[in-house]
């Protein structure tokens, strides 16, 4: 009931928003759906493993990624009310409400527990991003839309027919909502060929919402165009979603034989996205796409820490948490840089740390932190990466993808020292700076020093809940 | 009888690749449409009745009349009306095409499932191919919408495969054909310029 409850009244303020026309009373609704959000992941907490309306459980790695939406929420729904401010009462409302029909979509995929429940509401954050993305109304946002929207939607069709190959294996009426419980015990006596296509199938369709390759690119587009916070939202609780899918699949196919074939295309896709990532990041010129360039780079090292497997799963999942943490402190970083710079061109950016100190603060711990670099978090989780391939004599990879990352860390620190301390490349096109104020950067420097502290410390139930949502893969 | 529609839904996709006006794209995907109602009224015999009412209005509906509807709205906004100036040459794209029917033949025969017939497997995996084959070899946007169309439609034929025990999934297809029909088509394809492929504000 309280999960229908979180639903119902998620659509009334939804529609509320677009309703009432008031700007004060869309602040505060949208304010309160963030705090009401915060309540439900506490309920989820302690009701982990609980069943609900027959298609949603309180699984473990659902709550873990629900509770990062939930951690993001009220800083995404602050900087929104920065970014849209001077927009008219129409234009506002409808972000206001995208917004929180994409936070009400993920929070239903994250708790799906079968494949078309969670295809549904996949789908669903489609038309929400899409709203958002299109906030502008400029050319350039619809062609970032459209983009959007088409190769999504080819994505979620591909998807769909892996989803269709497990319908094929499965074939019975007792078993139509495609759920996870039902399927695992008939995979092992399934054809491997079905299931590697189901894979297959369901990696590249998903992948377009994790931003993985070969489906990057609409995701790099969106970063583009879209509002500051909105990218926050894009490139980490959305990437998420992408991620919890195939990762299920993975979970349920993982007691079969094709588990060897599913690591190998796991890896072979995130070195690809490494590859990718580290060649456009030496010559990005837009700083948004650089950090959309770097997510690429993250969710690839996730999809090799996976296709690792052994302590590689535990590093896949603490990735993510730390990845959301670190790049949507730099995206709502952005928000601040385009009000005092005015650009999103690394050209006409600079003297970034005389013009804002506390931003060119961000961006500097930012950028130590979304590299890698100790005391970064996300350290321990390469380590482990690394680790695991040591531990499986996958040497090639392992000195191919510190290479790459060699490259990804020149790059972006190269650009991201320029902005911080060095002229403008490009002075004729400068318009005078604005102030903003420091307070601004409250919510980012909370969660660049929780990624800090996750390098020396991390918390029991945070370590316990990550080993619950891989516990039932071979170790 | 469902036999006979399938082969000649296989037509309509080889009329793809060697077709060079989009008038005909459109009026193909409205062919394909009605030819789909037609298998899903054969093919679902045990469903219950409303659920096969709904899905063959929906198939009537959307792809066999609102789709091809804003189709041609589109093609008459954009004043173009051949695509392979923009495009790969039909003769090549005819040959490959022949090479995707005999690749989906090949595959559907190693994919034997007691819940599948073969050559429903063939024509759709036939049709998955035509549609990604479009949207490589063409450049037009309106090409590329085509293409998705055509992959939609084998997702439909998929889906029908299985729908009697598992009617949900034909459901859940024509979900995405409601979704494809009016944001992609009916939003942004009238708001895009159709008939270019300048698409590259945004690149590195």
């Amino acid at each position: 009931m309280v999960l229908l409850s979180f639903f119902i009244i998620s659509a009334l303020m939804g529609i509320s928003v677009v309703l009432l026309r008031n700007k004060t009373i869309t602040r505060i609704i949208t304010l309160s759906f963030a705090v009401m959000h915060i309540g439900f992941t506490f309920y989820c907490w302690t009701n982990l493993n609980k069943t609900e309306l027959t298609y949603f459980s309180y699984n473990s790695l659902g709550v873990l990624l629900l509770s990062v939406l939930s951690l993001l929420s009220v800083p995404t729904v602050y900087h929104g009310f920065v970014y849209a401010a001077g927009d008219e009462v129409k234009k506002y409302n409808i972000y206001h409400a995208a917004l929180i029909a994409l936070m009400t979509f993920m929070t239903g995929a994250y708790l799906a527990n079968g494949m078309t429940v969670l295809w549904i509401f996949v789908e669903a954050t489609t038309l929400a991003v899409a709203a958002l993305i299109y906030h502008d109304r400029t050319e350039m946002a619809l062609e970032a839309t459209w983009k959007y929207v088409f190769i999504c939607s080819t994505g979620i069709a591909l998807a769909y027919l892996g989803i269709l190959f497990l319908g094929f294996i499965y074939g019975r009426k007792d078993a139509a909502n495609l759920s996870f419980a039902s399927f695992s015990y008939i995979i092992n006596n399934a054809n491997p060929l079905y299931l590697k296509i189901a894979f297959v199938f369901v990696l590249i369709g998903f992948s377009t919402k994790m931003g993985l390759f070969p489906m990057h690119t609409v995701t790099i587009d969106a970063h583009s165009v879209a509002p500051p916070p909105i990218s926050a939202l894009i490139s980490t609780t959305l990437m998420n979603v992408g991620f919890l899918a195939i990762f299920r699949v993975y979970t349920l196919f993982s007691g079969s034989s094709i588990l060897p074939f599913m690591n190998h295309v796991l890896i072979l896709a995130g070195m690809l996205s490494l590859l990718i990532a580290a060649g456009y990041m030496l010559k990005a010129k837009h700083l948004k796409r650089m950090l959309a360039y770097s997510s690429l780079e993250n969710m690839g090292l996730v999809a090799i820490a996976v296709g690792v497997g052994g302590i590689g799963y535990y590093a896949a999942l603490l990735l993510l948490v730390l990845h959301s943490l670190t790049k949507s402190s730099l995206f709502y970083q952005m928000g601040q840089l385009s009000r005092v710079l005015h650009t999103f061109k690394l050209d006409e950016c600079g003297r970034y740390m005389k013009l804002y100190p506390a931003g060119a603060l961000i961006l500097i711990v930012g950028m130590i932190c979304i590299l890698a670099i100790p005391p970064s978090g996300m350290f321990i989780t390469e380590f482990l990466i690394f680790k695991g391939l040591v531990f499986n004599d996958q040497w090639f990879i392992l000195i191919t993808a510190i290479l790459l990352l060699c490259f990804v860390i020149y790059a972006m620190s190269i650009r991201i020292m320029h902005i911080v301390f060095s002229d403008p490349r490009n002075e004729l096109s400068l318009r005078p700076p604005d102030n903003v104020n420091a307070a601004e950067t409250i919510s980012q420097f909370l969660f660049l020093g929780l990624v800090v502290i996750m390098c020396f410390y991390q918390p029991p139930f945070l370590v316990d809940l990550i080993n619950q949502s891989f516990a039932s893969l071979p170790h | 009888m469902v036999n006979y529609l399938i082969v000649l839904f296989a037509v309509t996709l080889v009329y793809f690749a060697a077709a060079e006006r989009l008038l005909i794209y459109s009026r193909l995907i409205g062919l394909q449409g009605l030819l789909l109602c037609g298998i899903a009224l054969f093919e679902l015999k045990e469903i219950n009745t409303a659920n096969l009412i709904f899905i063959a209005s929906e198939t009537l509906f959307f792809k066999a009349l609102l789709i091809p509807y804003l189709l041609g709205k589109i093609i008459s906004r954009s004043g173009v009306t051949k695509v392979h100036h923009q495009a790969m040459p039909g003769f090549y794209l005819l040959i490959l095409s022949i090479f995707a029917l005999l690749l989906s033949a090949l595959l559907a025969s190693s994919l034997v499932n007691p819940f599948v017939n073969t050559i429903y497997m063939a024509i759709a995996l036939f049709t998955l191919f035509t549609g990604l084959l479009l949207i490589v070899t063409h450049r037009l946007i309106i090409s590329h919408l085509i293409g998705f169309l055509i992959i939609e439609n084998s997702i439909f034929i998929f889906s029908l495969a299985v729908g009697n025990e598992m009617p949900m999934l034909v459901n859940i297809g024509i979900l995405l054909d409601i979704f494809v029909g009016v944001l992609i088509l009916g939003f942004f394809g009238l708001r895009l310029k159709p008939h270019t492929n300048e698409l590259t504000m945004l690149k590195d």
